[in-house]
């Protein structure tokens, strides 16, 4: 008795489980009412197409319950587009759709060639056997957009001096649906070499695809005499029609750059040994900013004695000069013949100065002579002394 | 021109002027000389050292591409050992022919007194002999070198700039006074020895001392005199200094060291140098031709002097000696 209840007590916690499902595949098999009879549908019902393009949609045909024919057509479409429905690689006007399999059909729709931007609605109709399907599409035609350039860069300011290769790192950007050749070129001052590189190598054209951007090295370089200031140049890339521009400035510092020479580039000279001799030396200024306490040395051999009259040159203002006088004495015992003597002078602003090479000819004193010739007439006097003491015999 | 003055200052003393048939003696002397068999040899001689010379010399030139702006020096110093041979040996040989006999000749062909009769001093006679063998010697000399340097210019297709001139010429100048002084050495052994063998053999005697064995005795003099006890600096340097005074009592010593500035431009110095000396010079850089001539200068001195002052010996001993018809 006990073991009877125990069983209806499990039947009635189960029983309802176990029937529970038999209602929903009730459900499926049989048309309810939410679940119409024919369905026209696609994945993507609107688009946006550019204007020489033309569209393909993907139909879905679908019937609940019956197998049917169904007749496909354009209930709306707009003047001069022409639609075909595709189906098996072939063009078709109807489609038979079976229950629980899906009929796909290719909807082509062309617009015409003419065809102004603009969204246009298109309704397509399925007729089956009792049933109708409609389905709303909606075509947006987008017109071309315009060829655009862009080109920039980071850094539009770059210093240094005259001898730096100045370089602008700068993108070059074809914002537009068209591919382009992109002619570079520069408006520089004078006195500026403008290259343009891409990948280390020297352009002046290149294509540039749809969309794409380059990065492009501009490299400014001055030539030698341009003074310290801002240049600023214009960069500028052409291509169909269309150009962008890009203003950049290079600024050069001053910078001094001495120059020891002397009169009419003589860098020689003659001294006595022993004796003091004066040399004239030039200091130019052959950079674009004056150098200041432009101090003055020389490396002499040893035993001999340099000394420069100023030995500081206060100012020497860019393109300028300073005459300086150096006293130069070769050591006494010097051997004649041909020395070297480095004169450096340095400016306050670089560390290492600019250096040049003297030849000093070194001559020996002539004093040796007159006492040779005492000697060769002391001789003679001798002779002269036995002719007056012997002459008589 | 210092003679006149002192005749003129002591004129009391003597008659006449010792210039009186100088120039005779000087013609008929290099007569004599220029006719002589001796002038056959040596006229041999000169064209076989300037031959010599110059083949030995374009052979190692000609090999040599590198450039040289002494081109026509390098034709006296390029050479084969022991040429050039006036530099050596031929000036010394040459000055000692033309004088080894001079007075003893005259003595023995008995001519002396016949030729004092004449109005001709014994100071003109001296001065004319040993004028007329200079005069013949450098007549020689010179004859060399024009060869040397005709046949350079045609060899080597290069004519040769001033300053070669100049050096070469004063290179034929120091020969030719160190010709004199074995010519008036040679005349003083002629005054002193009666004979003119032993004249000679004197001359080629004192010639040879000074060739071979002076350099030995400089320096074996100046090892003992100022020897290395400590091996000092200052003690190797004071003996090389001592040994190249010693060296340079040579006339070969001093010819050698004339030579060398004179034909090699880039000669700084001949004696020691220092490190220190050198210091920042250019080495290769020639010197200008007044500076190699203040360097050899001193040694120039010795040259011209030492055969004045032998000539002085010479005059002195040939006036007191007694000549007898």
């Amino acid at each position: 008795m006990r073991r009877f209840w125990s069983i209806v007590t499990l039947l009635t916690l189960v029983l309802p489980v176990l029937s529970r499902p038999a209602p929903v595949m009730a459900q499926t098999g049989q048309p309810g009412p939410a679940s119409p009879e024919l369905t026209l549908s696609t994945s993507y019902p609107s688009q946006v197409i550019g204007m020489d393009e033309s569209a393909t949609l993907t139909l879905k045909l679908r019937t609940a319950t019956t197998p049917q024919v169904v007749r496909l057509e354009m209930q709306e479409i707009p003047e001069g587009w022409a639609a075909t429905f595709k189906g098996g690689g072939q063009i078709i006007q109807a489609a038979t759709v079976e229950p629980d399999a899906d009929a796909s059909v290719t909807l082509k729709l062309e617009p015409p060639k003419d065809v102004a931007a603009g969204t246009y609605r298109f309704v397509v109709v399925a007729r089956g056997d009792k049933a109708v399907a409609r389905l709303p599409i909606e075509l947006t035609i987008k017109e071309k957009l315009p060829p655009r350039l862009s080109l920039q860069t980071n850094l539009p300011i770059v210093q240094g001096s005259r001898s730096t290769t100045f370089r602008f790192d700068s993108t070059l950007k074809n914002d537009g649906d068209e591919d382009l050749t992109v002619n570079l070129e520069a408006d520089a001052p004078e006195g500026f070499l403008v290259k343009f590189k891409l990948s280390a190598q020297e352009v002046t054209s290149l294509p540039l695809e749809a969309n794409q951007s380059k990065t492009l090295s501009i490299e400014v370089r001055a030539f030698a005499d341009v003074p310290a200031g801002d240049y600023p140049l214009q960069v500028r890339a052409r291509g169909d029609g269309v150009q962008a521009t890009l203003p950049l400035v290079v600024r050069v510092t001053g910078q001094p750059d001495l120059k020891v020479t002397a009169p009419e580039g003589r860098l020689s000279g003659r001294a006595y040994a022993g004796r003091t001799a004066s040399l004239t030396i030039i200091v130019q200024n052959t950079g674009s900013a004056p150098a200041h306490a432009v101090k003055l040395s020389a490396s002499p051999p040893s035993g001999w004695s340099v000394e420069f009259d100023p030995e500081q040159v206060d100012q020497i203002p860019a393109g300028h000069q300073a005459e300086v006088t150096a006293k130069i004495r070769p050591a006494d015992k010097a051997v004649a013949g041909d020395y070297m003597v480095t004169v450096t002078a340095s400016p306050e602003e670089t560390i290492a100065g600019s250096k040049s090479d003297f030849r000093i000819t070194v001559l020996t004193s002539t004093l040796w002579g007159v006492v040779g010739i005492v000697l060769i007439a002391l001789a003679v006097g001798v002779v002269a002394l036995a002719v007056l003491r012997f002459g008589r015999r | 021109m210092a003679l006149q003055l002192e005749r003129a200052s002591g004129g009391r003393s003597r008659e006449g002027s010792p210039w009186t048939g100088l120039w005779a003696v000087v013609a008929k002397e290099m007569a004599d000389h220029l006719t002589s068999a001796r002038m056959r040899i040596l006229e041999a001689l000169i064209v076989l050292t300037a031959g010599g010379t110059v083949y030995a010399a374009m052979r190692s030139l000609r090999d040599s591409v590198s450039e040289d702006r002494f081109l026509l020096l390098k034709l006296f110093t390029t050479a084969y050992e022991p040429l050039p041979a006036f530099a050596g040996f031929l000036v010394p040989l040459i000055a000692i022919a033309l004088a080894f006999d001079a007075i003893n000749g005259e003595f023995s062909r008995r001519t002396m007194s016949r030729i004092l009769a004449q109005p001709i001093y014994r100071d003109g006679l001296l001065l004319g002999k040993f004028l007329a063998g200079l005069c013949t010697l450098a007549l020689v000399l010179t004859a060399i070198w024009s060869l040397i340097v005709g046949m350079g210019i045609i060899g080597l297709g290069i004519p040769p700039s001033g300053e070669e001139v100049a050096r070469s010429l004063w290179f034929l100048l120091a020969s030719i006074f160190y010709g004199g002084i074995w010519l008036a050495l040679a005349m003083v052994f002629s005054i002193v020895f009666r004979q003119p063998a032993t004249a000679a053999l004197a001359s080629i005697a004192v010639w040879l001392f000074f060739t071979v064995f002076w350099d030995i005795l400089a320096g074996l003099l100046a090892q003992s005199l100022r020897p290395v006890r400590f091996g000092f600096a200052q003690e190797i340097l004071a003996q090389a200094q001592l040994e190249m005074a010693l060296a340079r009592i040579s006339p070969n010593t001093l010819y050698t060291e004339i030579m060398l500035p004179l034909l090699h431009p880039t000669v700084r110095s001949i004696g020691l140098l220092l490190p220190s000396q050198l210091q920042g010079a250019v080495l290769g850089a020639p010197l200008p031709l007044r500076q190699s001539l203040l360097l050899i200068w001193p040694q120039f001195t010795g040259l011209i002097a030492v055969p004045i002052l032998l000539f002085a010996l010479g005059y002195v001993l040939f006036q007191r000696q007694e000549i007898r018809a």
